[in-house]
């Protein structure tokens, strides 16, 4: 079966960082150590079917917000809470479709869910890793990760 | 021409008209739907000359509106545009009726390739 990797999620990464989000090429997502900490702003996707799994977008809040003034063309105090649960959704939607082209086919992408966790612990305790990709935007954190249910792993 | 933009994120509406603007399309009339079921009630009021629908949106997914508008007599030009871009998927379009599927994704150069021939 045909598994996502890092370097997939690099490629989809930045044709999405340039599509959207930096088509100067001036302010492009950089891979780091760094990783989202608490607070942070979850968007993600869930894959059923043939492969059943989640992809996972967490952001620094400053990041959350730094999408949605990106992508709506409006000053990032302009921006509401609804702007960016939008901005961050659509986000891990684009993602979480190309991940989703590298899948087996028969499977379904759900809508986008987004959250805000201020304090705590993320889990996901039916699901392994398949691969995460960590780094900064305009230095601040952001994670996407390939979650895999672990009887479809 | 009347375009219809249906996608259940504002964000991408926008950038959709923004990117049909960088295209050279931005002289058409654009009419917005935030659903599914919205797109297909609007398809049928409005009359529009293109339908760029998502596939994945709330109250009826895109290819269940192009469905539902091609079993009703409408036979409106209909092209997806979604972070979908499967095989499975584009011939599903392609079998319901859509005359393209466009991926997210997409830069104003994909939009001038493919909408070129349709817009004029």
């Amino acid at each position: 079966m045909t598994t996502p990797t890092i370097d997939d999620l690099q490629a989809i990464t930045e044709q999405v960082w340039l599509s959207y989000l930096d088509p100067e090429g001036i302010t492009p997502f950089l891979p780091s150590e760094e990783s989202p900490g608490m607070p942070c702003v979850l968007a993600t996707v869930s894959v059923t079917g043939a492969w059943d799994g989640h992809v996972v977008m967490t952001f620094s809040q400053k990041a959350s917000r730094l999408s949605a003034s990106a992508l709506l063309g409006m000053e990032e105090e302009e921006v509401s809470i609804d702007d960016i649960a939008d901005a961050v959704g659509e986000l891990v939607n684009v993602i979480g479709g190309n991940v989703k082209s590298l899948l087996p086919d028969g499977s379904l992408l759900s809508l986008p869910h987004v959250a805000t966790i201020d304090e705590g612990v993320n889990k996901w305790p039916a699901a392994v890793e398949v691969c995460r990709l960590q780094g900064s935007w305009q230095n601040e954190p952001i994670a996407i990760t390939v979650l895999t249910s672990k009887s479809s792993g | 021409m009347k375009i219809l933009i249906a996608d259940d994120s504002r964000v991408m509406r926008q950038i959709v008209t923004r990117t049909l603007r960088q295209a050279g399309f931005g002289g058409h009339e654009l009419i917005e739907a935030a659903d599914g079921r919205e797109a297909h009630d609007l398809a049928i009021s409005q009359k529009p000359d293109l339908v760029l629908s998502d596939w994945n949106m709330p109250e009826m997914t895109g290819i269940e509106v192009l469905r539902a508008l091609r079993a009703g007599g409408v036979d409106v030009p209909f092209g997806f545009v979604t972070s979908e871009g499967t095989d499975e998927m584009r011939k599903m379009a392609e079998q319901a009726g859509a005359l393209f599927l466009i991926t997210k994704p997409f830069t104003a150069d994909n939009f001038t390739d493919v909408l070129g021939p349709i817009l004029g």
